[in-house]
C-alpha cells in the first residue's frame, strides 16, 4: 500500500441523525445500504437442498450397507442351494471322469480349480470396486460438509485423498500437483476446496458432458428412425446403462456387477427426487421443443423426448458419481449439455439426418 | 509439587471423570477468553438462540441457524434449561443478562451490554433431538453443561509447574519489555528497595503486593489493552481478597540461594505455594480437567486498536493460555480416566465491528495469533478451528461514497463516549463508520511497536456499538441476530447431534 493510499483509507465516521450523511468535517457523502449479506448467505444455504438430494440418493444406493434384509436372505439362501447342487454335480462329474480315464479326471479337476480361482478374483474385484465407489461417495459428502463448515484440516486431508484417487490418470497430473502444493500452504478451507474443484474437476466434467451429449444424440436419432418401438426401447435402455457406467468410470469408479446395481439404485433415487425439481427449470422448454418437433413428425418428437430422458439420467448419474459437490463450478442443466434438443425442429431434423 | 501430591491429584481427576461417565452428564463445553472478550454476551446469545430455535423459527428453520445441522434438518425438537448440577458453582445468570441486553421491563431504550462477570459460572441445557445415524435412531437428548470461566485463570495453570524463584524471574523479565517497562516502573523501583533476606513483615508484603497489583491493573487499561500476566486472581480476587494467598509479589532472588525461614523471601514463597494449592489446583481439578470441548474468545480488535505491541502481547498470552490445554482425541480409555479436550475453537469476537468483506482478514490475523498453539494441538490430534463471529450483531453493512471513494462501512449506534477524530458520540443516533482496512498480509499487524495509538496515526479504529433492538415475538424476545454463531456451534457440538 502506498503512503498516499494509506492516507486515503483512514477510518472515518459519518453521522446519520440529521437525515443527511455528513462526515466529521461537515462534508456530505452518499450512503448505499447493502442487502443483508448474512441473510442472503442463510438463504442460499437454505436453498441448497439439491445437495441433500444427492446425499440421500447416495445413501440409498452406493452407501447402502444393510446387514440384514429379507430379500438378501432369500437370494443368499437360494444361491447357496444352487451352489450346493452345482458342487454335487461337479463332484459327480469328476468322479465319473476318473472312473473312465484318470487323465480326463485330472483335466476336469484342474478346470474346476481354474473356475474357482477366477470366481474368487472376480469377487475380490467386485469388492474393491464397491469399496472405491463408497470412497467416492464419502468424499462427496465430506467435501460438502467441510465446505459448509470452512474446515481447513478436513479439507486438506480430503483434497489429498482426491488426488490419490486420480493418481493413475496422466491427464490430471498438472492439476494434482497444484492441488497438493496448495494443501501445504495455509489456505482457507473453503478456498482450498474451490480451487481443487476448479483444477481437478473441470476437465472430467467436460468429458462427462460430452458423453451425455453423444448418448442423447444417438438415442434421439435411433428413436426417430427405428422401425419398431421394441428396437428403440432396447436401444434406449442399453444406451442409458452404458452412459451411467461411462460417467462412473470417468469420475474414478469402475463398477462391477453388484456395484453397478448399487449405482443404478442411487441414480434412480436421485432422479425420483430431482425429477420434479428439475422439471421447473426446463419443463417449458421441453414442452416447446417437443411440440415443435412433434409437429413435424411424431417419431421425431419421440426422439427428442427420449434424448431428454437420457440427458436427465446422465445428469443424475453425474451428480451421484462426482467425488465433489458442485460449488465453485455450476451444475450443468439439460440445456447446457444437450442444446441441440432445444433448437428449432428444422435444425433438429438436419442435425439428426447428418 | 511432590510426587505423592501429583498422584493424588491425578487420582482425583480420574475418579471425577469416571463419575461423569457413569452418570452420563453428556458434554461439557468450556467458554473462556480474557476479560472483555465478550464471554457473557456470547453465552447469553448462545443460550437464548438455542432456547428459541426449537420454537419461534419452526416455520423457517433454516433462516436463523442454517449451518447448525441438527436444527437445519428439523431434527431439534426442544431445548430447555435444567437445574444447575454443581451446587458449589454459581449459576450463569442468563435471565438477568438477557434482560440487560434487551432492555427487559425498562423498555428497549434501557438496553445495554450485560455487566462482565469475573468468576466461574455454569449452566445446564438439555437438547432433545432425533438421531438419524448410528445404532440408536430416533428420539435422543444431549445434556450440555456450559462452563464459563475467566481466561486469566488459565494463565495460572502453568504456575503449577513453576516454583517461586522461576515465577519471580519470569515476571520480572516480562516487565522489562519495552511495552511494559513504563507501566512497571513504580513497582520495579519498589522491588529494588526490598531485601528478600530481611525478616518478614506484613506491611512489606502488603506494599509489595499492592504495587504489583497496580502494575498488573495498569497494563489491562483500555488504552494499552495489554493482556494479563499471572497470577490471574490478583485482578479478580473475589472473596479471597486480602487473604495471605493473594498477598505476595515476585522478588529479586539470587540463583540457587537458600533463604532462612522467617525471611521475607520464605514468607512470599509459602504464600505463593498456598496460592497454587488453594486457588489454582482446585480450579484445575474441579473444572478445567473435566472439559470436553472448548471455545476461546479473543478480542483481537481491542489489541488492533491499541497497536502492534498490544497484538504481540496478546499472542504471548494466547500461547500461555494454550499451554494449559490437555488436548487430544477422546478415546474410551481417556474418557474414563483422563479426560481431554478434543475440539478447540478460537473465535475473534465482535466481528460485527467490521464489514463482512474484512472477516477473512480478521480470521487470518487470529490464525496467525494462535499459530503456535494450533501446531501443538494438531500433533496431539485435537481439532482446532478459527472463526470470526459476533454473538450479537449490532450493525448492518453499507457502502459510503465519499470524495469519489467507495468505503465499506457499517451502520450502528456507537456507545456513548466513543470517539473518532474528535467527534464524540452520545449513544443516541446511528452513524456509518468506516473502520479502516485490515492489511492483506496478517503479519503486518505485528510489525512496529506502537501502543495506545492516537486517532491520527491509526490505520483502523473499531468503535463499540450499542446492542441492537431485539423485538418480541409471542411475548418473548426473538432470536438475536448473530454472525456465524451457528458455525461455531456446529463445530463444537454438531458431531454429538447426528
Amino acid at each position: 500500500m502506498s503512503e498516499k493510499d494509506a492516507t486515503q483509507r483512514r477510518p472515518r465516521a459519518f453521522r446519520l441523525d440529521s437525515g443527511a450523511v455528513v462526515d466529521t468535517a461537515g462534508q456530505s457523502a452518499a450512503l448505499d445500504i447493502e442487502p443483508d449479506f448474512y441473510a442472503r448467505e442463510a438463504e442460499t444455504l437454505a436453498a441448497g437442498n439439491t445437495e441433500a438430494a444427492i446425499e440421500g440418493a447416495q445413501k440409498q444406493g452406493i452407501l447402502r450397507r444393510s446387514l440384514f434384509s429379507w430379500g438378501g436372505l432369500f437370494w443368499s439362501a437360494l444361491t447357496s442351494l444352487l451352489l450346493l447342487a452345482l458342487g454335487l454335480w461337479f463332484t459327480q462329474l469328476v468322479e465319473d471322469l476318473f472312473r473312465r480315464t484318470p487323465a480326463l479326471g485330472y483335466a476336469g479337476a484342474v478346470l474346476i480349480a481354474l473356475a474357482v480361482l477366477a470366481l474368487v478374483v472376480l469377487a475380490l474385484r467386485e469388492i474393491f470396486a464397491i469399496g472405491r465407489q463408497r470412497k467416492i461417495a464419502q468424499l462427496h459428502i465430506g467435501f460438502a460438509q467441510a465446505r459448509e463448515r470452512d474446515d481447513t484440516a478436513t479439507a486438506r486431508t480430503l483434497v489429498r485423498e482426491l488426488t490419490a484417487l486420480y493418481e493413475k490418470r496422466a491427464d490430471t497430473a498438472r492439476a494434482r500437483k497444484d492441488a497438493e502444493a496448495l494443501t501445504q500452504e495455509i489456505v482457507d478451507g473453503r478456498d482450498l476446496i474451490d480451487i481443487a474443484e476448479r483444477s481437478l474437476m473441470s476437465s472430467l466434467d467436460r468429458d462427462v458432458q460430452r458423453e451425455i451429449a453423444n448418448a442423447a444424440k444417438r438415442v434421439s436419432l435411433v428413436t426417430a428412425v427405428s422401425p419398431r418401438a421394441v428396437v428403440d426401447l432396447l436401444f434406449v435402455a442399453a444406451q442409458t446403462l452404458r452412459l451411467i457406467r461411462r460417467i462412473s468410470e470417468i469420475y474414478g469408479g469402475r463398477p462391477g456387477l453388484f456395484g453397478f446395481f448399487k449405482l443404478l439404485r442411487s441414480v434412480f433415487a436421485h432422479l425420483a427426487v430431482t425429477g420434479g425439481m428439475a422439471a421447473g427449470d426446463s419443463i417449458l422448454q421441453q414442452a416447446l421443443g417437443h411440440g415443435l418437433a412433434a409437429r413435424i413428425s411424431a417419431r421425431l418428437g419421440e426422439g427428442v423426448l427420449n434424448g431428454l430422458l437420457t440427458t436427465r439420467v446422465g445428469l443424475s448419474a453425474m451428480s451421484v458419481c462426482r467425488p465433489m459437490p458442485f460449488a465453485a463450478l455450476d451444475a450443468p442443466g439439460v440445456s447446457d449439455v444437450a442444446p441441440f434438443l432445444f433448437s428449432s425442429g428444422k435444425q433438429e431434423q438436419t442435425k439428426n439426418e447428418r | 509439587m511432590s510426587l505423592l501430591g501429583s498422584i493424588l491429584n491425578e487420582t482425583a481427576i480420574a475418579a471425577r471423570s469416571l463419575a461423569d461417565y457413569v452418570t452420563g452428564t453428556g458434554l461439557r463445553l468450556g467458554v473462556t477468553g480474557l476479560s472483555r472478550s465478550g464471554k457473557t454476551v456470547f453465552l447469553t446469545a448462545l443460550v437464548h438462540n438455542l432456547l428459541r430455535l426449537s420454537k419461534a423459527s419452526a416455520a423457517e428453520p433454516r433462516r436463523t441457524f442454517p449451518v447448525f445441522r441438527v436444527h437445519a434438518e428439523n431434527r431439534l425438537t426442544r431445548a430447555l434449561l435444567e437445574q444447575q448440577p454443581d451446587d458449589a458453582v454459581p449459576r450463569f445468570a442468563y435471565e438477568q443478562h438477557l434482560a440487560a441486553l434487551t432492555g427487559g421491563d425498562e423498555g428497549k431504550d434501557a438496553r445495554r451490554w450485560p455487566e462482565s462477570t469475573n468468576r466461574i459460572s455454569e449452566l445446564r441445557l438439555t437438547l432433545e433431538f432425533e438421531r438419524k445415524e448410528g445404532w440408536r435412531k430416533g428420539a435422543s437428548s444431549l445434556t450440555l453443561d456450559i462452563v464459563d470461566y475467566p481466561g486469566e485463570w488459565l494463565l495460572d495453570l502453568p504456575l503449577l509447574e513453576k516454583d517461586f524463584a522461576t515465577f519471580s524471574r519470569d515476571t520480572i523479565e516480562a516487565s522489562a519489555a519495552a511495552s511494559r517497562a513504563p507501566l512497571a516502573a513504580e513497582w520495579r523501583a519498589m522491588l529494588s528497595s526490598l531485601d528478600p533476606k530481611a525478616p518478614a513483615t506484613e506491611t512489606d508484603a502488603q506494599k509489595a503486593a499492592q504495587a504489583f497489583t497496580g502494575y498488573l491493573r495498569a497494563s489491562r487499561n483500555d488504552r494499552y489493552a495489554l493482556s494479563t500476566l499471572p497470577p490471574g486472581r490478583f485482578l479478580m480476587p473475589g472473596d479471597l481478597e486480602g487473604s495471605p494467598a493473594l498477598t505476595f509479589a515476585p522478588l529479586q532472588l539470587g540463583d540457587g540461594e537458600i533463604y532462612p525461614s522467617g525471611s521475607l523471601a520464605a514468607m512470599m514463597e509459602r504464600r505463593y505455594e498456598s496460592y497454587k494449592s488453594h486457588v489454582v489446583r482446585p480450579f484445575f481439578r474441579d473444572h478445567f480437567s473435566r472439559l470436553d470441548r472448548q471455545i476461546v474468545l479473543v478480542d483481537a480488535l481491542a489489541s488492533l486498536n491499541s497497536g502492534p505491541s498490544a497484538v504481540r502481547d496478546l499472542e504471548n498470552a494466547m500461547s500461555e493460555v494454550l499451554n494449559a490445554f490437555r488436548t487430544g482425541r477422546s478415546t474410551l480409555w481417556s474418557t474414563l480416566f483422563r479426560p481431554r479436550i478434543d475440539k478447540i475453537l478460537f473465535a475473534a469476537t465482535k466481528a460485527d465491528h467490521l464489514h463482512h468483506t474484512s472477516h477473512d482478514r480478521l480470521e487470518a490475523i487470529l490464525r496467525l495469533l494462535v499459530a503456535r498453539a494450533i501446531a501443538r494441538a494438531e500433533n496431539l490430534g485435537a481439532d482446532i478451528d478459527v472463526i470470526a463471529l459476533a454473538a450479537v450483531r449490532a450493525t448492518r453493512d453499507a457502502k459510503v461514497k465519499h470524495n469519489g471513494d467507495m468505503l465499506d462501512a457499517i451502520i450502528g449506534t456507537p456507545l456513548a463516549g466513543e470517539a473518532l477524530h474528535g467527534e464524540t458520540f452520545e449513544g443516541l443516533s446511528e452513524a456509518a463508520i468506516f473502520p479502516g482496512e485490515l492489511p492483506d498480509d496478517p503479519k503486518r499487524v505485528f510489525r512496529g511497536d506502537g501502543l495506545a495509538a492516537s486517532d491520527d496515526e491509526a490505520a483502523w479504529r473499531f468503535l463499540r456499538f450499542r446492542p441492537p433492538i431485539i423485538e418480541d415475538t409471542d411475548g418473548r424476545p426473538s432470536p438475536i441476530p448473530h454472525i456465524r454463531l451457528d458455525r461455531a456451534l456446529e463445530f463444537l457440538i454438531g458431531d454429538r447431534l447426528v
